[in-house]
């Protein structure tokens, strides 16, 4: 018996070696049509996995009324900025009477493409924490995600980059900054991976509402001032366009940077909200009810639940068309080795001709089409194995696609 | 020309026997008749080969050559009469038998060379031992089908693919696969037949050659008149009649 299946997939092996465009192209065949539905079907478990964990960071997300769609991808994944802000003083109405705590996010800014997020470091008492170095601390210092670090070219703690320009056509928009990096953080396997995390200040000079430069008067820049306002405490100069403005908070300077106008006007694009107990997650929600109401604050989990009722919907019918289409591949592959069986039958009627019982020669050709199968299983096993790694791709997409 | 029959020591491979004794030729068959749905008939006459004799059977195309080798080989069952090869009654046997019979006793020879494709020289000389469970696979195997490579002078492409040989070539590896499992009986169905006519002799010479030295029983259907003189004797079939 030994024999005989040594022979069988001797004969099997060499004529498939000998056929091995037809071999491989009816193995991919079968592992792809037999992978897909396995992958789609892991895919979404998956997503929906990755979805729900990160609802669970963010009890109540505080943002302008508009697209939920928006605010929790855009502050939870990071996908888009919300097309609508708040203020930070809006965070007052959900953190009086002590009923909850709210983690600002302002998002929209991103350094070699990958977001950069502007928070407090109260954001990460429930998220990652540094593998390497320590949190950020004053402007320009940043912590980016494991993922990320491996992304920027394995940047660690020490290293500087500059955050991308918003575009050419943008002159009042974000302009590049100095960032330096503070710390790695460990991966968590969340969006955070992805991402270089800021303080809100930080996020704020990059859009340009914070600054350093020289001293207006004691620049040597021709046009940096283009007059005098006198005070009672002497003559103030006014800066002109030309006064150099410092792109990076380096060399022990962050100090110098500075805001004008109050910080409480600042924009910031959603808030994590952290409620004190059940009740005044009720209070909360209740007072942001109105008509009039130009916030809203949500429930996340409620919010991807119902996305991924819709991404199931989708995938319901995605997963009866791959497994239809994965039935009439896999009988085409079945039609294509039988016809490439009969176009042997010379051979095989050889093989009868010399001796070979019926048995011994279907065993043959077994051999083939099991090996042929089992490759193809190899196939589909990769495939739905790597299938986890495109899970953040369908995150994206459902962020993109809502 | 039937079976069984006496022979005397000098013409016998049991010569040292000093008295005679009664040996059966190696390949015999009775006068048989076949027929087909079509309406062909083919009827022979009784004949009976002993080892390393040779006989050409000759007859125009479709005249029944290929038929009657089949019937030698225990493919075709005749109508009528009876076959016997290698001291059993092939016409007799199971199916199984005539299996055992084709993968281990009885060598063959095709028109168009029969061989597979997808395996090297090598291989497709040692194809029969992986057609039946009688014959093993093993070292001295190996060592008598690259002895029989030589021999046809394949020595040096025993590891060639199929395609890569001439017509010569191929009809050489199937000589070599067909007396591989030392069989008693080689039959041989217009093995020059697809040959340029420089080949043709030389390859006929060589089965002729290999058959004797393997001390095989040879049959070889034919059509090419020029062969014909190598052989001990001949069969003409299609109105024909032994000589």
């Amino acid at each position: 018996m030994i024999a005989l299946l040594r022979h069988a997939s001797y004969i099997a092996a060499r004529s498939l070696r000998h056929s091995w465009k037809r071999s491989a192209l009816l193995a991919i065949v079968l592992g792809v049509s037999l992978g897909l539905p396995v992958a789609l079907t892991t895919l979404l478990a998956q997503a929906s996995s990755d979805m729900r964990a990160r609802a669970s960071v963010a009890p109540l997300l505080l943002g302008a009324r508009g697209s939920e769609a928006d605010l929790v991808f855009g502050t939870l994944f990071f996908a888009a900025q919300p097309a609508r802000g708040l203020a930070m003083r809006d965070l007052a109405r959900v953190e009086s009477e002590s009923l909850a705590t709210a983690v600002p996010i302002a998002v929209g800014a991103t350094a070699r493409k990958t977001p950069v997020v502007g928070t407090t470091i109260d954001y990460f008492a429930a998220a990652a924490r540094p593998a390497h170095g320590r949190m950020f601390a004053t402007i320009g210092e940043c912590v980016v995600g494991a993922n990320a670090a491996r992304a920027l070219g394995g940047i660690k703690p020490g290293d500087r980059f500059f955050t991308d320009p918003a575009s050419l056509s943008d002159l009042a928009g974000v302009f590049p900054l100095e960032l330096t990096v503070t710390g790695v953080l460990a991966p968590t396997q969340s969006p955070d991976d992805g991402a270089i995390f800021v303080d809100l200040r930080t996020m704020w000079t990059i859009r340009g509402l914070g600054h350093r430069h020289d001293e207006p008067a004691q620049s040597a820049t021709p046009g940096a001032v283009i007059g005098t306002v006198p005070t009672a405490t002497g003559d103030n100069k006014i800066a002109g366009e030309a006064l150099p403005i410092a792109r990076s908070a380096a060399e022990g300077v962050a100090a110098d940077f500075h805001f004008h106008g109050s910080t409480d006007d600042f924009p910031i694009d959603g808030a994590i909200v952290r409620p004190a107990d059940a009740k005044a997650q009720a209070i909360l929600l209740g007072r942001f009810t109105g008509k009039d109401e130009r916030l809203q604050l949500m429930r996340p989990d409620v919010f991807t639940e119902r996305v991924l009722e819709r991404i199931f919907g989708v995938g319901r019918v995605l997963g009866a068309v791959a497994g239809a289409i994965a039935l009439l591949v896999a009988l085409v592959a079945a039609s294509t080795f039988a016809l490439s069986i009969r176009l042997r039958a010379d051979e095989l009627a050889l093989m009868r001709r010399l001796g070979a019982s019926r048995g011994r020669v279907a065993l043959f050709i077994a051999a083939e089409a099991v090996a042929l199968v089992f490759a193809g299983l190899a196939i589909a096993v990769t495939i739905a194995a790597c299938t986890p790694l495109a899970a953040p791709l369908v995150l994206r997409a459902a962020s993109g696609g809502l | 020309m039937t079976e069984p029959r006496s022979t005397s020591p000098a013409n016998s491979t049991a010569s040292a026997a000093a008295a005679p004794v009664l040996v059966a030729p190696v390949l015999a068959a009775t006068e048989l008749v076949f027929r087909r749905s079509s309406g062909f008939t083919l009827s022979t006459p009784a004949f009976a080969l002993d080892a390393g004799e040779s006989l050409a059977v000759r007859g125009p195309s479709g005249s029944g050559k290929s038929t009657l080798l089949a019937l030698l080989s225990g493919e075709l069952l005749p109508a009528s009469g009876r076959v016997f090869a290698a001291g059993s009654e092939i016409t007799a046997a199971s199916e199984s038998a005539r299996r055992a019979y084709r993968a281990t006793r009885c060598g063959q020879v095709f028109q168009t060379f029969e061989l597979v494709a997808s395996l090297d020289v090598l291989a497709n000389v040692l194809l029969p031992f992986r057609l039946h469970g009688s014959l093993t696979l093993d070292a001295a195997a190996a060592a008598h089908a690259r002895e029989l490579l030589a021999r046809v002078g394949l020595a040096d492409k025993q590891h060639r693919a199929i395609h890569a040989l001439s017509h010569g070539e191929r009809q050489r590896v199937a000589i070599a696969r067909a007396l591989v499992t030392r069989p008693r009986i080689v039959l041989a169905d217009e093995p020059t037949g697809n040959l340029d006519p420089a080949l043709k002799r030389a390859i006929a010479e060589l089965l002729l050659h290999e058959a004797r030295t393997a001390g095989a029983a040879l049959v070889v259907a034919t059509h090419d008149e020029s062969i014909l003189p190598l052989f001990d004797g001949m069969l003409a079939i299609g109105g024909g009649a032994p000589q």
